[in-house]
């Protein structure tokens, strides 16, 4: 995909899907258009990779899922935080933030 | 793994079908989402829906992650690997009934071996917390000599001393005639049944009152063995009465399954200790001076060096007056065999003999795979090729073995019940009778056999299946699809090495069998040197009835003499020193009466035997040849005389058997005599198997001396003499012991040995077997594939004659290394063997060194495996050449 942006870190895709789920539950085509709005079309989602990371997430039990039916009139499985994930979520946005500001100092200042 | 995980993977394994449509459902549902995206934008159905595939990717390869991540692959793929390796056997049963059949066989073999082994090793007490358990012991009853602890003692110990919870005294092992039949009695205090915590499975353990010093009760309690013995387990047991020396004794208790006392075998019942006397009759009067064993359980939590200053200050302060020397020691009491480390040295050479048979048919299996691998290659070659990986490759052959394995497994412990059962009946029904009531029984097979079953055959499987297939997993896809296998013509070393192991193999265990079967022949030719057909040993005939039981015996119709002599036939005799001026010899010495050598029909080549004159103590003695030329070599000795002196130094020799093990043992030792010698009887080889000797010289005695045993030459058939014998003798004396038939004696050597030829001729048969089926199944596969090369050589104008030998050159070399190894082994652990003592004692029956027998088997192996090369190789010869060529 010519678009989509260089490799995402490793488990910033875990990430991300935590920090979209933080207060909706949502399908995995919201998820991962929601990443794509959000972030105004630089990150986009590699859809193959984003279904394994919403199982593994799911085995982990830090998200859970739910069958409902969609706008679309279909039945979709939305996914939402469970309180581990939430906890989950606080630690690796700390963890983000130390890292984004040490690239950024090395970025200025090496 | 939490809940959620579990009702999915429940879900993936009953309804695999569910858990794939939400996968499927979810995924789609995203593709829809993201064409009713690109519809919105302007695009056509078609093109967004092409678009939207697009940009997803694989949808398989997306749902094969998701799989992996939530772990439910796991149960898709062993399901599908079991059902693919079912397959694969449904494709070639010939071949998976081979493997499972000859692993079976070979696991078979090993297990029954794992089996007896497993009864002797893993046995565990039947009674609780057996680690508090202590027996007190003196110094002198450790080195086997008599107890010094007598029931007073007991019971000063118990109400002294605050060491034990509980104790109580024994004594064990005695052996005596109840109705009519051998059984094995210990006499227990009442307390034994508190000691073990065990209880009764029917009726009651004996009561303070059923040992009462004043009397007690004539009550016995069973074990489970006796109960089967005496009763086949009638369930209205209690309440019988059984005659124990003429005394009636009521059954009062039943004790369970295993429980042993604290004995390595159970006894047939345990009575109380009080009434003693009924069972040994000579203590009648002197009950309270019985040396009996005192084992006790110790108070929890006492330390055993408190416990030993505590016995030590009790013992002291009794023994003040016997001997202040002597320390009290507390030695752990099981039930179980002591020294487990001797019954492996045992059976390290049996697991390794049946341990050759699995391995040979391991080869065997290592073979078959080898040659059907080509075919495997190109399977695995395909799967590899349309995207399989290794790992799940490889995880599948694992499945494939270890379902061989399970298979294997279970035919293993089919094959071993089904040897062991039939080992023992065959046993019961050849076992000499006279010999006492020898029982087996089959053991039982409990979880460690199945556990070991299991494990052998993983590894057997493993290593000789899982092998193979992993080399054929080391290939190039594309060369296989193009049908370029690996071309592997030559015999391959790895081929040869497994045919030489397997001759090797047969070869050591048909020697071993040639050896037994010639040894067991020339047994029963052997002559020991006195009658056997028509002579009876009749043992312990009690002082007080000497009288009696001579007079039955004079009346008997069948008996047509009897002789005495002491010690008994059936036993070693003493050693003594002998010299006749020229210088002390050892020898061995034996009373015997007037008409020993007559009745025995031992030849007096010189001089005469005893008169009835002639009675203890008389200085006359008739030696054997033997002695007389080592003594006297000029002259034949009649006339000289002798000094006799004991050799109270002599320790007992080697014996494989010992029949009569306390004959002689309360005989006051020889007194130092000149004896005058006035025969020379005829060397006596005597029972090579047994204890029993001759002696070399012959000391005069009566048949009614005390301690006299007897011998009787009877007419007519000797089985039918000695059952009446022991009738009427047991009713003069109801305890007397054993009356044997002298050729059962004679017999037991051949016997011994014939077990030994059909235990290795059944190993050795099936070993030769599994090398020929190796041979053939291994040389018809180098003959369709060297088929073309055949075809050429043919074409080219080599004679079939030989292209045969062409093939059979193929299999001289493994096979010739074979058998020169097997037989190079084999004729090393002979030496080996015969530098030892017992090794060449065994060697004096078993000729290690037989050249027949070595020559015979090796023939055998020749031909046989000859036949097996034949077939192919002459197959080969067979080959079309036109034929093969047209192929190409």
């Amino acid at each position: 995909m010519a678009s989509s942006p260089p490799d995402l870190l490793p488990g910033t895709l875990d990430l991300l899907i935590l920090r979209t789920l933080q207060n909706d539950a949502l399908h995995g085509w919201a998820i991962s258009e929601r990443i794509q709005h959000v972030s105004e079309d630089v990150l986009q989602v590699n859809q193959g990779s984003l279904y394994p990371a919403l199982h593994r997430l799911e085995h982990k039990s830090w998200i859970e899922a739910e069958w409902k039916v969609s706008e679309l009139g279909r039945r979709a499985k939305y996914y939402r935080l469970t309180t581990t994930g939430r906890k989950q979520l606080t630690i690796e946005t700390h963890e983000w933030d130390r890292m984004q500001h040490a690239v950024s100092r090395v970025m200025k200042l090496a | 793994m939490n809940l959620r995980d579990l009702t999915l993977r429940a879900r993936a394994l009953f309804t695999p079908g569910s858990v794939e449509r939400d996968l499927h459902d979810e995924l789609s549902f995203h593709i829809e989402c993201e064409t009713m995206k690109l519809i919105d934008q302007g695009l056509s159905p078609e093109d967004a829906r092409a678009r939207a595939r697009v940009k997803f990717g694989s949808t398989a390869a997306a749902a094969d992650e998701c799989r992996d991540e939530r772990g439910t692959a796991f149960i898709d793929n062993t399901i599908g690997d079991l059902q693919y390796a079912l397959r694969t056997f449904r494709r070639a049963p010939l071949a998976t009934l081979t493997i499972v059949v000859t692993v079976a066989i070979g696991l078979g073999l090993v297990a029954v071996l794992f089996t007896v082994l497993n009864v002797l090793l893993f046995r565990t007490d039947s009674v609780p917390d057996i680690t508090e358990i202590y027996a007190v012991e003196q110094p002198q009853q450790a080195n086997g000599g008599p107890s010094q602890f007598t029931r007073q003692r007991f019971e000063a110990l118990r109400s002294d001393t605050n060491v034990f919870t509980e104790a109580y005294a024994a004594v064990n092992e005695l052996d005596l005639r109840v109705d009519g039949r051998m059984m094995a009695v210990n006499l227990v205090s009442a307390s034994f049944f508190r000691v073990v915590r065990v209880n009764p499975i029917m009726g009651r353990a004996l009561s303070a009152a059923d040992d009462d010093r004043a009397g007690g009760n004539p009550v016995l309690v069973l074990s489970a063995k006796g109960w089967q013995r005496q009763f086949n387990r009638d369930p209205k047991v209690i309440g019988r009465t059984v005659l124990v020396t003429g005394a009636p004794y009521e059954i009062v208790g039943v004790m369970p399954e295993g429980f042993r006392g604290l004995e390595v075998s159970a006894p047939d019942f345990w009575a109380p200790l009080t009434r003693v006397a009924d069972f040994v009759p000579d203590v009648r009067g002197s009950e309270d001076k019985v040396g009996v064993e005192i084992i006790g359980r110790l108070k929890p939590g006492l330390p055993m060096k408190s416990a030993r200053a505590q016995l030590a200050a009790w013992d002291s302060n009794q023994s003040a007056t016997v001997d202040r020397t002597m320390s009290i020691a507390l030695v752990p009491r099981r039930g179980t065999v002591p020294q487990p480390l001797e019954a492996i040295a045992v059976f390290t050479p049996l697991f390794l003999a049946f341990g050759l048979i699995l391995l040979i048919g391991c080869a065997n299996v290592a073979n078959l795979l080898l040659a059907r691998g080509v075919a495997r290659q190109r399977e695995i070659g395909i799967r590899l090729s349309i995207g399989a990986s290794r790992r799940r490759i490889v995880r599948q052959l694992l499945t494939e073995s270890g379902l061989l394995a399970l298979a294997a497994a279970g035919g293993g412990y089919l094959v071993s019940r089904l040897a062991l059962e039939g080992a023992v009946y065959w046993a019961m029904r050849t076992m000499p009778v006279d010999l006492g009531d020898v029982s087996f029984s089959v053991p039982a097979a409990d979880w460690r056999v199945a556990l070991f079953l299991v494990l052998a055959a993983i590894a057997a499987t493993a290593l000789f299946a899982l092998l193979p297939a992993l080399h054929a997993t080391r290939i190039e896809p594309a060369r296989t699809l193009r049908g370029a296998l690996f071309k592997d013509a030559r015999p391959g070393r790895a081929r040869n090495i497994l045919i030489g192991v397997q001759v090797f193999a047969s070869a050591l265990l048909l020697i071993c069998s040639a050896i037994f079967l010639r040894s067991a022949i020339a047994s029963s030719q052997f002559n020991p040197g006195f009658r056997t057909a028509d002579t009876l040993s009749i043992d312990a005939i009690k002082d007080g009835k000497r009288d009696a039981m001579l007079q039955a015996l004079g009346n008997e119709p069948t008996v047509i003499a009897v002789a005495g002599a002491r010690p008994p036939l059936l036993a070693r005799p003493p050693r003594a020193f002998g010299d006749a001026g020229a210088g002390k010899i050892a020898l061995s010495y034996k009373h015997v009466s007037p008409r020993y050598f007559d009745v025995l029909g031992i030849p007096i080549v010189r001089g005469r035997a005893f008169t009835i004159a002639e009675r203890d103590g008389h200085p006359v003695a008739v030696v054997s040849e033997s002695v007389a030329r080592t003594l006297w070599p000029s002259g034949d000795g009649v006339g000289k005389t002798l000094r006799i002196e004991p050799d109270l130094t002599a320790r007992r020799g080697f014996a494989f058997l010992t029949i009569n093990p306390k004959a002689g043992a309360g005989d006051a030792p020889l007194t130092p005599r000149t004896v005058t010698v006035i025969g020379v009887a005829k060397d006596v080889a005597g029972f090579r198997i047994t204890d029993v000797r001759e002696a070399g010289v012959f000391l005069p005695t009566t048949v009614d001396a005390p301690q006299t045993f007897l011998v009787a030459r009877i007419r007519g058939n000797a089985d039918l003499a000695r059952q009446t014998l022991l009738e009427r003798l047991t009713r003069i004396d109801p305890n007397m012991g054993k009356i044997i038939t002298l050729r059962t004696v004679a017999r037991l050597e051949t016997f011994m040995l014939t077990i030994a030829f059909w235990v290795s001729v059944i190993l050795g048969g099936l070993a030769l077997l599994l090398t020929v089926s190796g041979l053939f199944s291994v040389l018809s596969y180098l003959v369709e594939q060297r088929t073309k090369e055949i075809g050429v050589r043919l074409a080219l104008g080599a004679s079939s004659q030989k292209v045969t030998q062409l093939m059979l050159a193929q299999t001289i070399w493994p096979v010739l290394f074979g058998l020169l190894a097997g037989a190079g082994l084999a004729a090393s652990l002979a030496t080996f063997m015969l530098a030892t003592e017992a090794g060449a004692m065994i060697s004096e029956i078993v000729h290690v060194t037989d050249p027949v027998a070595y020559l015979s088997s090796l023939l055998v192996i020749v031909v046989a495996c000859l036949f097996a090369a034949w077939i192919p190789a002459s197959r080969a010869a067979q080959v079309d050449p036109m034929n093969t060529l047209r192929q190409e």
